[in-house]
């Protein structure tokens, strides 16, 4: 049986928006990506493991605000205090977490058939984000994800290039459609590709 | 709109925090006999200030963590924020 996405029946390739007369290099590029592994980490209070004898995919946990640990596959997202997001291309890793995440010090739940992502690329995707976000899109960089709120949707949002802009935003699978449709309204002044 | 700094996460919009209440509210002790009358004050009493108050907020759209803010209810300045079990 094939899972189905999130975004599966309302995501459709094709151009949208205000893109006639523009260049393609200059439309956002929206795509949903699916078929991650997304696992939640949460180390309980009275825990004294220390972190960096742990080591997910080659990548520690940070304990520093907002910071994003990654590599090719793999992305390690702190979204609170003793709280991570793991994202990856690997699902096989799930296995080493669960090994290597003791049940006596952390709570490890597997959140992939949870989320919907929506990945944004181009330059005009931060002005996007500011129709819809509170936050202070001058302080973002690659490698920085925040948790915050577009057009009343929760949302975390994880900056993974910020030469040619390309941002991942996590909503609750039930929240992808609504998200989906705020992101495709407010890109239609910019003139967005599907793909 | 307010701004409010979150100790863990820095300055955000009051749009990702929901409002807790007085922070300097105590609970009576746990496993004890109780008096009605402070247990109703514990429950339904509370002061209403002009000026510098201390609340509790949760960065609920955030780091869902609970911290202490001090406000002036009367200019919406806020002078300080903490974490929950920090002393303001």
């Amino acid at each position: 049986m094939t899972p189905l996405s999130a975004l599966e029946n309302i995501h459709k390739k094709g151009l949208f928006g205000e893109h006639e007369s523009k260049e393609q290099k200059d439309l956002i590029k929206i795509s949903e990506i699916k078929n991650l592994l997304i696992v939640q980490v949460v180390q309980y209070k009275k825990s004294n493991v220390s972190l960096k004898d742990i080591k997910i995919d080659g990548l520690n946990l940070s304990s520093e605000a907002l910071k994003v640990t990654s590599n090719k596959d793999t992305r390690i997202l702190w979204t609170g205090p003793n709280n991570w997001l793991l994202v990856s291309e690997k699902k096989e890793i799930l296995k080493n977490i669960k090994n290597d995440f003791k049940d006596s010090d952390f709570a490890v739940t597997d959140l992939s058939h949870s989320r919907a992502i929506i990945q944004l690329e181009g330059k005009n995707s931060i002005e996007v984000l500011k129709k819809g976000c509170p936050f202070n899109f001058n302080e973002i960089e690659k490698n920085v994800c925040i948790n915050s709120v577009f057009n009343g949707i929760t949302i975390t949002i994880d900056m993974i290039e910020d030469n040619s802009i390309k941002i991942r935003l996590f909503a609750l699978r039930s929240f992808g459609e609504s998200l989906y449709h705020s992101v495709t309204d407010a890109c239609l002044e910019f003139g967005y590709k599907n793909i | 709109m307010l701004h409010i700094k979150c100790p863990h996460c820095g300055l955000r919009s009051q749009n990702e925090f929901s409002y807790g209440g007085d922070g300097t509210v105590k609970r009576p002790e746990l496993n004890k006999e109780v008096p009605d009358k402070e247990w109703d004050t514990f429950v339904y009493l509370r002061k209403s200030p002009r000026g510098k108050h201390i609340e509790l907020w949760h960065h609920i759209s955030g780091c869902r963590q609970w911290i202490k803010v001090e406000r002036d209810t009367a200019t919406h300045e806020i002078f300080k924020t903490s974490k929950a079990n920090e002393d303001i």
